[in-house]
């Protein structure tokens, strides 16, 4: 029966070396009784501290306004506080965090608070990291909003830059054309005349330049390019645009071949733009001596164009980027100034007509760019 | 929304005034609860919870208008419009002196008589002026506050042993004291102890009583003693109690001073 419970007589129950701090105050904080764990904590003797301080007067000064504001009139008002952080200073001044629970008794006309107490320091260096961590997540989430907002603000800036600059550029461009035209007719030495070509392919490729900057403008900040699709000769159209491009590339093959029914829905001029997109690229980074293949064809359920080129094949890993916005391949002829807005207007046009781009390249097979478009009902019908 | 839900106004009593009982930082209007019904019996008395303490309505807390005294000081002015009958007499303790004088300044038609108990125009020290605490001081207040919030789930007071000698508590009334979200908590803090409105003293007509603990850490007697000097019409009363909350401890010393000088002006 006594095994379990009762101790045996000879162990007292020692409050007074007990492994926590107890103290016994009056209403007004004052020491009435403290233990000798307590005193231990602190650096004080007992006498130090009975009828001499306030359990106020060992606080850190955050802490005496907390105990104030929260402590005292919690005691009075419900008798009894626990789990309160305060922070006690030693009598070296060294600060000791304590985590404490008190109760008042009422006792005739007064009162005395109990108090019990341990040290928290470890538990106290694990909140602060907890509370710093907070912070820093807190300071690490609003400068990643910041960033963004300040990002996405610049890039509509930007965006809104390059259509006021690119549309602004067109007039004193058209004037150099203008120009190099009406300086060409006449007596024109040689020379002179070949000076003028080169600086009206030039106002050309410049002017052709700023159409894409237009339409990359029109493509971000208007969510999408603008298709006006109509009934057309898809093979014309194409044969159209590579007669130009032949005369613009007058030292290289280009091919085209047609297969299937002629006609489709599609805006004629953005196919020539991508065309003229593609074919351009192809020149440029292609093997110069090299024919080009463009193909026309319209199927029962898609109508497509391609364009090929042997060469230096393009790594596998940069295909799928292609058509992201200013990826550069490396030019196989050094005049080449692609700024990477071509191919990325290319995927825009085939998008806006409902359709995608793919690329291939092996070293074998060269490299072939493939715009699929769906044909529309009014298509099928049509043909 | 409601005013009445908004900041828990409790009203009770019926007589010649309205005497408005405002809480100080830290609890709620259950700090008024030894004071509040013995001024029952003769006024008509409202109660009420600041935004973000007590049972107020935490949805109505907008960091943009609590970030002054001045946002509190247009809900004294709203509660007072609402619930007050006859002249208002204004109790605050502590930081909500300073609000009851804001909104006193603000309308200044709106009040007949303040109490300030243990009021402090500034808590932190600049020159001469010698408010009790120091910059460094504040943030470790406000540090405290922080590691004391982080154990308790937002919205809820410490833990509460039993109360064996105070079976008259309910339960429910024991959780709500100090009840406080952590970030509301902390931002009146740093409105609480940070501001200063030692220039708007001057501006104060209404006669008013500065009932001041002997010892008080908060808010000392030295502080005191400046705010009669600057308040155009104001009496100073030292009340013999150690500690901020002495409607709480000495609560028939502060009803007897306060008495003394409601009497004095006609009430």
């Amino acid at each position: 029966m006594n095994a379990h419970g009762a101790p045996p007589p000879e162990t007292p129950w020692d409050l007074n070396g007990a492994p926590c701090a107890l103290a016994q105050t009056n209403s007004d904080g004052a020491f009435l009784r403290i233990n000798a764990t307590f005193c231990a904590w602190l650096g004080y003797e007992a006498d130090e501290l009975v009828g001499k301080r306030r359990l106020q007067d060992l606080l850190r000064v955050g802490s005496k306004i907390f105990h104030q504001t929260h402590w005292v009139p919690l005691l009075q008002m419900q008798g009894s506080i626990s789990e309160v952080r305060l922070e006690m200073v030693h009598k070296d001044k060294r600060v000791v965090p304590m985590i404490m629970n008190a109760i008042r008794r009422d006792h005739g006309g007064g009162a005395v608070h109990d108090l019990a107490a341990f040290i928290a320091r470890d538990r106290d260096k694990f909140e602060r990291e907890l509370i710093a961590s907070r912070k820093h997540l807190e300071t690490a989430v609003a400068e990643a909003n910041r960033l963004k907002e300040e990002a996405k603000d610049r890039a509509l800036f930007a965006e809104q830059m390059v259509g006021i600059v690119s549309h602004d550029l067109r007039n004193p461009l058209s004037a150099i054309s203008m120009g190099t035209m009406v300086l060409g007719r006449g007596d024109v030495p040689t020379n002179q005349l070949r000076v003028l070509s080169r600086i009206s392919r030039a106002a050309e490729r410049a002017n052709r330049l700023i159409a894409d900057l237009l339409d990359f403008t029109q493509a971000r900040l208007g969510g999408g390019l603008s298709v006006d699709p109509r009934e057309i000769d898809l093979h014309a159209t194409v044969a159209e645009v590579v007669e130009e491009l032949a005369l613009a590339y007058p030292h290289r093959e280009l091919r085209h071949v047609r297969e299937g029914a002629r006609t489709c829905m599609a805006d004629s001029d953005r196919l020539s733009q991508l065309v003229g997109n593609v074919v351009s690229n192809a020149m440029a980074y292609g093997e110069p001596g090299a024919p080009v293949t463009v193909s026309s064809a319209v199927g029962a359920d898609v109508f497509r164009i391609s364009v090929h080129n042997t060469g230096r094949m393009i790594p596998a890993e940069a295909l799928p980027s292609l058509f992201h916005l200013m990826v550069r391949g490396e030019s196989a002829t050094s005049g080449s100034k692609n700024v990477g807005l071509g191919l990325y207007i290319v995927s825009e046009i085939a998008k806006a007509h409902g359709g995608e781009v793919m690329a291939s390249s092996s070293a074998e097979g060269g490299t072939l760019f493939t715009a699929v478009f769906p044909m529309s009902r009014a298509d099928q019908s049509g043909s | 929304m409601t005013v009445l839900y908004r900041n828990n106004v409790q009203v009770a009593g019926s007589g010649p005034a309205t005497v408005f009982f405002a809480h100080g930082f830290g609890c709620d209007q259950n700090m008024w609860r030894l004071l509040q019904p013995s001024y029952a019996k003769r006024y008509r008395t409202v109660a009420f919870d600041h935004v973000g303490s007590g049972s107020s309505d935490i949805s109505a807390y907008d960091g943009q208008k609590y970030s002054s005294l001045h946002g509190y000081a247009n809900d004294v002015l709203d509660i007072v419009e609402e619930f007050g009958q006859g002249p208002a007499i204004f109790v605050g303790h502590s930081v909500s002196s300073m609000i009851g004088l804001l909104a006193d300044v603000r309308a200044p038609k709106a009040f007949a008589v303040q109490i300030m108990v243990g009021p402090s125009p500034c808590y932190v020290n600049d020159g001469d002026y010698q408010g009790g605490f120091e910059q460094a001081d504040i943030d470790s207040l406000l540090e405290t506050l922080e590691s004391n919030y982080l154990g308790w789930s937002s919205n809820m007071a410490p833990a509460i042993m039993g109360a064996p000698e105070q079976p008259q508590l309910a339960e429910e009334m024991t959780n709500s004291f100090c009840r406080t979200d952590p970030k509301v908590a902390k931002q009146f803090a740093r409105v609480t102890f940070l501001s200063d409105h030692r220039v708007d003293l001057h501006k104060l007509a209404t006669p008013t009583l500065i009932l001041q603990s002997t010892d008080d850490i908060l808010a000392p007697v030295a502080v005191g003693e400046y705010m009669r000097r600057i308040l155009p019409d104001a009496e100073l009363k030292l009340v013999q109690n150690v500690g901020h909350c002495p409607h709480l401890s000495e609560p028939g010393l502060c009803a007897d001073a306060i008495n003394e000088f409601l009497a004095k002006q006609g009430f």
